[in-house]
């Protein structure tokens, strides 16, 4: 896992890069350099490349567009009307737009708090285990946000493990708990984020430039002034900029809401849209106007979170690492401990150990003890041809899909930052613009698309994949670009003077050295893929299920035992899938370079 | 045949950065682009590589049009059989040193490299090092492997962009002598950028000052040194003073009234005034009072106003009737010492009538 952790982070710290990327671009930039010089071929490619992104991006915005200003649902008789857009006024409607913010900004200030306090207990303290930590946060930053929210409503709900305990064990009969609260989402969120924080900050953190806090030091500053006085202070713009990506990634957030909200009915903007769709009688117009609201609300998010990250002047990385001095914990040792220990035993641990007990006991049952135990759900798995079709589903969606993804995304990337053709700007745009897209409000553009465009395409794996390549394009982008950036251009230009055309120039100069990010990008989107629940849950059929679709399905038939089996044995099954992959994918020559970390260095020349 | 560069032109947005330049660099020949930063070296080098499109217009390379904006020709960098040296040596970091210097053969369809591989790091002296890892080399070694790697293919010209800049002193002198060498050795034409004097006289058959995207002058090193024919070159190639000579009575003379001696004498117009260019390095100075009855011809009376101790010797600022002078010395003169500053009549040179700055009122 602690191998693949540098990836994340860089996929994490996705939009503080790509705010900065364009201008850090080392070597020259001509805006009047020769176009095309590996002949036509690459020309083509650059266009097809164009066709495709804006085909996949444009469709379904249109759609919604389209769809939110008809009378009727997809593909049926209707007019233009703008009724829609008055019904976001509704008081109802209003009031989940405040539910959806009050969650978010309590959430994202939750997540980023202790994110941030993780990061720097791991990486700046005396504290001890700290690469176990890492790599135990970075496995909770793949527990699918679904995954994590049926643990906590089996421990949490009114008929769940805690209550069961209070009433049956302790036999406290006044003490309750409800998971399907507003403060229930409010943690089971913050519990999903502190990973995605913790990977955002630890780059900052880590690269930080040691004379700020020498100098602080031999001022006489002792270890807790310099961090309270110089090393905060320097963080505060990467701090701000993921407390709003953490804040985006709340508001968007479906399957937590959608789990623990609609039976609490607790509506978010996300589920409010689900529910119009999914719920006779549907009203399809106003979930278009919902969902372009949401996606205005991450996009101004977003655009927000982009210009702090490029104003943020304060923290000069030099990669000096290696000279940042600990500060001690003395006696405070315990909270860090506590800190630490105890947010991995809520968001991965405890979860986990949860669902392996549901899994193999009759019925539900909170005294382990008296609980009667079986394999049933692994046996019906493993008998059940849905479950097998789900899998393969499953590896085909993210084994090829994500190969296709990262495939797009090393043109786009590419193109945006090396070949720079004409409306490379306009490229650029449209394949980061499904960023700040929520996944319902894709799938409802999508379902809206596809009811017009004559390719028969609705219900099966390709309109999933057309999904999740659209929604995470972005990720593989920034992945590969934050290392093709690192590049330098004299590398490339070396080998074309040297004789090589420009296609040779990337197959053996700029492919191997970019190579590591691509492995990352395909990393990250198979993981993605495979967590993806948001921008399915209305696409999918009963014969395009997949591995997230199908515990979706077993969850909302209340069907915890299976929900929880599925959602183990796909777990490992991906993670050894992943493993063997990585395994097989690391040929030898590059293992040295890979581990070297001069050879890194000589990159960035 | 050579390099051939007329009236090239290129453009950045609405900024012309060279504005229409023209040489040409012979066969065997080691010609270097010198100039302050920003003048434009590296754009020219790299529009002669093909890595910049021109905006005006012909370059030629070996007889064949390379680059010709008007007629919309345009030779791609890897048609263009070059070698080139970068100045971060842009050595590929995941290729052995034997990979990277074979790399130009084998884009090229050559099957079997090692022959000339062997030679190639042979000359450089690297071939020991044939299996080493780029990250395991030192900048010294990195910038031999470019090195290697530039003239493996027996390229049509060599092109270097301030290879020795990130090299420390003692190996950089190394180096130059070697890069010397080795391109007589090929006899291909060389273009060097570098922004460093020492670097420009000691290795090129010739040197083309820039300044401005322009070229101001160019010409052997010794003739720019000791007979530049403007100020800009003058200044920017070793340490100038300009003296004012005033021309009387078939005479120049020195601002301190003193007569000047020219090797070969310009006679000027009666009360014309002159720029001279009078090198720190060539001058001796005396104290004044041991120097009583000497021929009084290029002798400068001053007064030492400060001093600056450099190690090999002592720089001193003396003042010539209100003149600031700058002279090297290894005697030792306290300030407000008087004294006199002397030369031959053949380290003087005077500019062009042009050079000198028009007052309003002689
Ligand atoms: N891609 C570009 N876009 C716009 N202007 C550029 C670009 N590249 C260079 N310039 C400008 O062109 C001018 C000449 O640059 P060039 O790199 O040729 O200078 P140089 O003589 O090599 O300087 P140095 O000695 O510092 O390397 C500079 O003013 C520079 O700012
Ligand atoms: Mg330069």
């Amino acid at each position: 896992m602690s191998n693949h952790s540098a990836t994340t982070v860089s996929t994490a710290a996705a939009t503080d890069q790509a705010a900065s990327s364009p201008v850090n671009q080392p070597g020259r930039v001509s805006a009047s350099e020769p176009l095309f010089g590996g002949g036509g071929l690459l020309g083509t490619i650059y266009i097809l490349t164009f066709v495709l992104v804006a085909l996949l991006v444009v469709i379904p915005l249109v759609a919604l567009v389209y769809g939110s200003l008809r009378s009727a649902a997809p593909g049926m008789p209707g007019e233009w009307t703008l009724a829609n857009w008055a019904a976001l006024a509704s008081p109802g409607i209003v009031g989940t737009f405040a539910t959806t913010i009050g969650i978010g900004i309590a959430s994202s200030l939750i997540s980023a708090m202790i994110g941030t306090a993780l990061a720097i207990i791991v990486h700046r303290t005396d504290f001890r285990g700290g690469s176990t930590v890492t790599a135990l946060v970075s496995l909770s930053f793949f527990l699918p946000s679904f995954i994590l929210a049926m643990a906590w409503i089996i421990i949490g709900s009114p008929g769940g493990l805690i209550n069961g305990v209070l009433e049956d064990v302790l036999g406290l009969e006044g003490w309750k708990v409800d998971a399907y609260t507003v403060t229930g989402i409010i943690f089971v969120m913050a519990l999903h984020q502190i990973p995605f924080v913790f990977l955002i900050m630890c780059g900052p953190i880590i690269g930080m430039d040691a004379s700020y806090e020498e100098a602080a030091r031999a001022s006489g500053a002792s270890p807790y002034a310099v961090l309270r006085r110089i090393t905060l202070p320097l963080l505060s713009y990467s701090l701000t900029s993921s407390l709003v990506l953490s804040f985006i990634l709340s508001i968007e957030q479906f399957a937590i809401p959608a789990l623990m909200g609609i039976p609490g009915h607790v509506p978010v903007l996300a589920t409010q849209l689900y529910l119009l769709v999914r719920f006779p009688p549907p009203d399809y117009g106003l979930a278009a106007s919902i969902g372009l609201t949401l996606s205005a609300l991450t996009g101004v998010a977003l655009w927000l979170q982009r210009r702090i990250a490029r104003n943020n002047r304060l923290t000069v990385t030099t990669g000096k690492a290696g000279r940042l001095v600990s500060i001690p914990l003395g006696r405070w040792r315990w909270a860090a401990n506590a800190l630490c220990w105890g947010y991995l035993a809520l968001a991965l641990i405890f979860p986990i150990v949860i669902l392996a007990y549901v899994s193999v006991i009759k019925y539900f049952n909170a005294n382990p003890i008296e609980a009667a135990y079986t394999l049933r759900n692994y046996v019906f798995l493993y008998e059940s041809g849905a479950t097998l079709h789900s899998f393969w589903n499953t590896l085909i969606v993210s084994g090829l899909g994500a190969l296709t993804g990262v495939v797009l995304a090393s043109f786009i990337s590419y193109f945006t930052l090396r070949q720079r053709p004409p409306a490379y700007h306009a490229l650029d745009f449209t394949a980061n613009l499904p960023f700040g897209v929520p996944g319902v409000v894709l799938g409802l553009g999508l379902l809206w698309a596809y009811a017009y465009i004559p390719l028969p395409i609705y219900g099966t794996l390709v309109i999933l994949v057309i999904a999740f390549i659209t929604r995470f394009l972005s990720y593989a982008t920034e992945t590969i670009g934050g290392r093709l950036v690192q590049i330098d251009k004299s590398l490339e230009e070396a080998a074309w003077t040297a004789g090589a055309t420009r296609i040779q120039g990337i197959r053996r100069v700029l492919v191997p050295l970019a190579l590591p990010s691509l492995r990352g990008a395909y990393f990250l989107l198979f993981m993605a893929f495979f967590r993806e629940i948001a921008s399915a849950v209305l696409l999918y059929t009963a014969s395009s299920n997949v591995l997230s679709t199908s515990i979706w399905s077993f969850f909302e038939q209340a069907n915890w035992g299976l929900a929880s089996s599925l959602s183990l044995t796909s777990m490992v099954a991906v993670l050894a899938f992943m493993y063997l992959l990585m395994r097989l994918a690391r040929v030898r020559p590059m293992r040295r370079y890979m581990t070297d970390p001069n050879a890194d260095n000589a990159v960035k020349q | 045949m050579g390099i051939s560069v007329t009236r090239l032109v290129k453009i950045y947005g609405s900024t012309t950065i060279v504005h229409g330049i023209s040489f040409s660099v012979a066969d065997g020949e080691f010609v270097t682009l010198l100039g302050p930063s920003g003048c434009g070296k590296t754009t020219t080098l790299r529009c002669i590589a093909g890595l910049e499109r021109t905006n005006g217009g012909v370059i030629e390379i070996d007889g064949k049009v390379v680059s010709d904006a008007e007629h919309d020709i345009f030779v791609a960098s890897h048609e263009r059989n070059l070698g080139m040296v970068f100045q971060s040596y842009a050595i590929w970091p995941h290729m052995s040193v034997a990979a990277n210097v074979a790399f130009p053969l084998e884009v090229r369809g050559i099957r079997d490299t090692r022959e000339a591989v062997a030679w190639a790091l042979d000359v450089v002296g690297l071939a020991a090092l044939a299996q080493r890892q780029p990250s395991e080399l030192s900048g010294g070694q990195q910038q031999r492997v470019a090195l290697a790697r530039a003239i493996v293919g027996r390229p049509k010209v060599l092109l270097f962009d301030e290879p020795l800049s990130n090299l420390d002193a003692r190996l950089r002198d190394r180096t130059r002598a070697e890069i010397s060498r080795i391109q007589k050795e090929l006899s291909i034409p060389a273009v060097y950028v570098t922004h460093d004097q020492a670097e420009a006289l000691s290795m090129s058959d010739r040197v083309i000052v820039m300044d401005l995207g322009r070229i101001i002058e160019e010409g052997k090193p010794r003739d720019l040194y000791r007979r530049p024919a403007s100020r800009f070159t003058a200044d920017f190639i070793g340490a100038a003073n300009f003296l004012s000579l005033v021309y009387r009575e078939q005479a120049w003379f020195a601002p301190d009234g003193s007569a000047v001696r020219l090797a070969n004498p310009e006679p000027g117009v009666a009360g014309e005034t002159r720029v001279a260019v009078l090198r720190s390095e060539i001058m001796e100075i005396r104290a004044r009072d041991k120097a009583i009855g000497q021929d009084n011809h290029n002798a400068l009376h001053g007064t030492v106003k400060g001093l600056q101790y450099m190690g090999p010797h002592i720089e001193y600022s003396i003042d010539i009737s209100g003149v600031p002078l700058n002279a090297l010395s290894n005697e030792e003169f306290e300030v407000g010492a008087a004294v006199l500053v002397t030369f031959r009549p053949q380290d003087i040179h005077l500019l062009p009538r042009s050079e000198t700055p028009q007052s309003p009122s002689p």
